[in-house]
Order: C-alpha cells, then structure tokens, then sequence
C-alpha cells in the first residue's frame, strides 16, 4: 500500500535532466577521492612549497608575530653538499647499504612465502610469527632497541666500570643477533664452488644482518603472498602432469607469474629503507632538525637536506623500476 | 610373483584369498629408500628448520627483553644470570607504571591511535574505491599523487607540516578573521585532520592496498545494486564494505598499531611534557628506580624494554585477535602489479 503511495506522488516530480550512468559514475569517482584531494590541495601542497621554500631561506624567530624568513637561494642546499663533513657520507653509506639489501630482502621474502605457502604442519604458527615484525618492530620500539644497542656499542667506559664479566656478558649480548657465521665459515662451505671472494662477503653479510632483514620483510611477505594466492592451480597442474619437477616449476611458472610483484615489492622497498626511521640519513636530518648530537644546524637546513634526499630517493626508485621492468612478465595484455 | 592364488577358505558368500605378497621388509624399502622420498624428506627437514631458525631470530629478542623485564637489579650483577631471571621481581612493571604514568599514556594513546585508525579505514577506503572503480578524469593523476605521498620521506616535510599546524590556516580565511592562524600542535587535531584526507602515515600504501583488492571484485555486483535502484555511495557502504571485512581490519591493524608505535608524528605535534601524555613520553627510566651501580647500565636498557614491551602489550593482544583475518585480507587481494 504504502508503496504505491509514493510511487504514485514520486511520479510527477520525475522531470529531472537525464544524468548517462557513466557522467553520473564520472561525478561519483570524485565524490570518493575528495578527502584526499582536499587535503592534498588545502594541507599536503602548502606544505610541500613551504618545505621547499625553507629550504632555500633562513628563519629566525621573531618575537611576537611568529618567525621570518629570508630568502638566501641555494645557501643551505651548498651547505649540506660542500660544508657539513658528514652529510655526503652518510648518503653514501646509506645508499650503499640499500644497494646491497634490496636483493637481499626481495629474495629472503620470496622465499619465504613460497615456502609459508606450501601446506606443511603448523604453517599457521609460522605466519602469526612471521608478521610479528611487521606489527611491532616499528617506530618507537625500533628506537628504543637502536638505543639499547647503542648503549651497549657506545658506552665502553660504562662497561670498564661494571667490571669484565659484566661487559663481558653485554658484549656477547650485543653480539648474539649479529655474529651468527664468520666468514671463515662460509668460505669453507664455498670452497669447491667457484665463486669469488666478494660473493662469500655478501653471503656473509646478509647472514650477520639476519636479524634486520627479517625484520623488514615482512610486508613483502605479505604481498608475496597475496601474489602466490592469486596464480592460479589450473597452471601447475598441466605441468606436473607432463612431468616437471617443483624446480622446473618454480622457474618456468611462479617466478615469472610474481614477478610484477616483485617489482612492487622491490620498488616498496626501496621507499621503506629509505624512509624508515633507523636510516641513517633520516636520523641524520632529524638530528639536525632538532640540534641534537653537536650537529650545528638548523631546520631549514634539514629541510635542504632532506629534498637533497628525496631527489636521490626518486632517482633510486626510478632506476630501480627501469631495470626490473625488462623482466616483468604481464598474463594479461591489456 | 605368483599369479595364481590360492585359496584359503570359501564361505556361501565370503572368500578369502591369499596372495604371495611382497614380504613387509622388502614392500617399506620400496616406500622409503627412493631418491623422491629422500628428496622431500630432506625438503622437509630444511624448510623446517628454516622456519624455525627464522622464528627464533624474531622471537630472541623478545624473549630477551621478558626475560630481562623480570631481573631485578642483583640479576644484572650476577654473572651466571643469562636469560632466566634469579630473583625475579615486577619492581620495573611496578614502577613504570607509577612513575611513568602507564595509564594515563595508553588511554590517551589509544583513544588517539584508535579514532585515527578507524578514519583512516574508512577514508583510505573511500579512496581506493574511487580510483579502483570509476573511470573519471584525473583518476591516473590522483593515484599519482597518493604513490607521491608514500615516496616522500617524512623528514623532508617535518618543518614545513609543524609550522602547518603552529598556524593553522586554509588559504588564510583563519587569518584575515583571527589576525593569525590556530595553533593546533599538542591536541590530536593534527593528526586526526591528517587522517581525514588520507595523508596519514603510510597511507598511501593503504590506499594502494585497498585499490588492489577492490579492483578484483567484479563489476557485475555493484551493476546489478545500480539497476535495483541503489546509488552510489549506498552501494558501496552496504555491498562492498561488508565484502571487504577481512582487507578493512588488515589496514585497521597496520594503521592502529603503526600510529600506536609511532614517535615521529607525536613528537613533532605533541611538545613533551605539555601535551596529553602519550606513549613516547613514558620510555624513560622511574624515577624511584636506581640505576646507580656496577650493572647500571645494562639494567637501565633493560628498564627501557619494558617500557617497549609494556607499549606493545595491548597490540599482542590486538594481533592474536586480528592476524587470523590479516592472512585472509591479504590473499583475498590478489595483488598484482
């Protein structure tokens, strides 16, 4: 009844413009973004021209309205370039140790979910452990476990004083995570293959700094995950039936069915090292941000520094992609 | 092998037969003595002890910090002490939680954690949602710009976003009315309007995720709510969003515990020790807690972790409870590329 009702009153008003469903979709579309691009046009954008604009001026606080600022040009930015002792280092060392975990992580993390992907007892248990990392080890509990350890590093003097055995126990403390193999190790076990010296250092590395890399794998695992969860079993079974080994399947099928997410992935963790608090660039910037640590600059000087930084980010991420999408093999040819 | 077998008794309806069979010896080193079984018995004992090496290295260190949450401070003077405590006490618990203002820290924090959490899920949502599924102008640059907001370290804009909220202000309306813009810095405003336009932390990646996973739900769904009548925004909150539960708690999770553990954003809106207390605030050593002797500072690091741990507890629990669903959430997204 009351359905005809209103059918009956809605029917006159209906002299409305026809909206198509697709201009109506079109309006829809950025109905659903909106909040982000007002924020990115009200907050993130003024932001980032201010950022910039620091970048290139001097600030002083002035009493009463605020702070001034002066414009120098590219003073700060041949600051942190030319002046700072320690600043082109520190890029250096960060890019270098990116460089050598990216394939690390992306390898470790693929392995890994291919195996937590295989059906095995207490596959369950092993997941929830594996992406505890990613829940936990981040930010403040990040920082204070770099605090401890650098408490640890850094404070002979305090373990002089606590006597030998003391220190003695921090310092095998401090080395547990770290040396799990000497080098001596691996190249015994290398010794009849024919690999040079620098791959044994790498394997070396990578082995020492167990700890880090799981730590910052685990969102990779997760979209490896999702990845290996979509290829479809239609595709191995042929395969198995003619007869390939789980070796040959793994080259000829998964790895080029993941591999735009290895791309992703890779380029994900690029960001992510680069990014994260522990780097040594970032706790450089923030470091002379704040003033801390007898570095004697100031924030528009980090500012500088920072979209030095992000420049390199962008080129590094830039790069990265380049080459890994040589390798990139699409199912669907869109 | 015999062919023929003989037979041993004949019922009406029964008959037993014997077989020669292959002797039990003979038929279990067929199973078992084989390259294939060695293979994946060997592929066992490798990928399990993989995983349980890999497990020890994240779960050492937690352990660690337990253990050491427990010491009281002769423990840390005694040599013999390594990882299981002697004369375990709940002293640093005890005083954290007077000194440091626990409490009064995890209230603040989760209420701010958790309504940031539960904005940026639904905003994050509504994002990924329009650019997942509707073709409108501009949609390739905005997902530009989100990709954009994630590239960016956040150092390169920590001055720029605290002088942002110092003097708040959009397009100097404030200004012109005020004669200068609101300061916004130690309430959760920053925050919770950062959240609001999908600018928070690791949101991009949020939006990412979610864009993914609502690109694989086929159109034929929201086609037919359309031609019942059912308009857009209906739609989605009352068909997708019940289909996507799973992929919605994966980024309530990661947003929930990456604001509940994260410093960098509460330290450059939040001015210490002026501010609600939040979770930075409290890692530090208690005061009644005296840290002034041979293992000094081993026990003070120790002290330390227990505040992270203490951090952490609430989200433990949080991850027991939500991990079972994160699994879920990510394998449904069938991400690619």
């Amino acid at each position: 009844m009351t359905d005809t009702k209103t059918m009956k009153t809605a029917a006159p008003k209906k002299k409305r413009r026809r909206v198509s469903l697709d201009s109506k979709k079109t309006g829809a579309g950025w109905l659903f973004v909106l909040p982000f691009v007002i924020g990115f046009v009200c907050i993130y954008l003024p932001v980032i021209i201010n950022s910039l604009r620091y970048s290139f001026s001097e600030i002083r606080n002035v009493a009463g309205s605020g702070f001034e600022t002066t414009f120098v040009g590219w003073d700060n930015y041949s600051y942190a370039l030319m002046e700072n002792p320690d600043y082109v280092e520190k890029l250096l060392e960060s890019l270098q140790t990116i460089a050598f975990q990216i394939p690390a992580i992306v390898i470790f993390s693929l392995f890994i979910a291919i195996i937590l992907n295989q059906k095995m007892i207490g596959r369950a248990a092993f997941r929830a452990i594996f992406f505890i990392p990613v829940i936990m080890s981040t930010g403040l509990i990040d920082e204070i476990a770099q605090n401890s350890s650098m408490q640890q590093y850094m404070d002979p003097t305090g373990m002089i004083q606590t006597g030998t055995e003391a220190g003695e126990e921090a310092a095998k403390e401090a080395e547990a995570g770290n040396q799990i193999v000497s080098a001596f190790e691996v190249a015994k076990l290398f010794e009849n293959m024919a690999v040079g010296t620098s791959l044994v250092k790498y394997v070396v590395e990578m082995v020492n700094n167990i700890f880090d890399i799981v730590n910052r794998s685990g969102v990779q695992m997760l979209i490896f995950l999702a990845g290996l969860q979509s290829v479809s079993p239609a595709i191995y079974e042929p395969c198995s039936i003619d007869g390939a080994s789980p070796w040959e399947t793994l080259w000829k099928i998964t790895l080029p069915m993941v591999s735009p997410m290895i791309l992703v992935n890779a380029v994900y963790t690029v960001i992510d090292s680069f990014t994260a608090q522990d780097n040594v660039v970032m706790t450089f910037i923030k470091d002379c941000y704040e003033g801390k640590n007898g570095i004697t600059s100031g924030k528009e000087r980090s500012s500088a520094m920072a979209w030095i930084y992000f420049m390199i980010v962008a080129v590094v991420i830039g790069l990265v992609a380049l080459i890994l999408k040589k390798f990139v093999f699409y199912q669907r040819k869109e | 092998m015999n062919t023929n077998p003989t037979i041993k008794h004949e019922s009406k309806n029964r008959i037993r037969v014997d077989f020669e069979r292959t002797p039990l010896l003979e038929r279990l080193k067929a199973k078992f003595i084989n390259g294939a079984f060695l293979v994946n018995v060997i592929w066992f004992l490798f990928r399990f002890l993989l995983l349980l090496g890999v497990s020890y290295v994240i779960l050492y260190p937690f352990y660690a910090k337990i253990a050491g949450s427990f010491m009281s401070p002769q423990d840390f003077v005694d040599v013999t002490v390594r990882l299981i405590p002697k004369y375990p006490t709940l002293d640093q618990y005890k005083a954290i939680i007077a000194d440091n203002g626990y409490f009064q820290a995890l209230f603040n924090t989760f209420t701010l954690a958790g309504s940031c959490a539960v904005i940026q899920t639904f905003i994050c949502s509504l994002i990924g949602y329009g650019l997942a599924k509707f073709k409108f102008k501009g949609n390739g640059i905005v997902f530009l710009l989100v990709i954009f907001t994630m590239l960016i370290p956040h150092s390169t804009l920590q001055y720029a976003l605290f002088m942002e909220f110092r003097y708040f202000d959009i397009f100097g309306i404030v200004e012109l009315i005020r004669g200068e813009g609101i300061n916004l810095l130690n309430s959760y405003w920053p925050l919770l309007i950062m959240s609001l336009t999908g600018l928070g932390f690791k949101n991009g990646l949020y939006v990412f995720l979610l864009r993914q996973f609502y690109k694989g739900i086929p159109d034929e769904l929201e086609e037919s709510a359309y031609l019942d009548g059912s308009g857009t925004f209906r739609t989605f909150v009352q068909i997708i969003l019940p289909l996507s539960i799973p992929m919605l708690i994966t980024v309530f999770m990661f947003s929930f515990s990456w604001q509940w553990t994260d410093n960098f954003y509460t330290e450059l809106f939040f001015i210490a020790d002026s501010g609600p207390k939040l979770m930075p605030e409290i890692v530090k050593v208690p005061r009644s807690l005296d840290v002034n002797f041979a293992g000094g500072t081993l026990y003070s690091s120790a002290i330390q972790n227990t505040c992270g741990l203490m951090i952490i507890l609430p989200l433990i629990v949080i991850y027991l409870f939500a991990q079972r669903y994160i699994m879920e959430g990510i394998e449904r997204s069938g991400i690619t590329g």
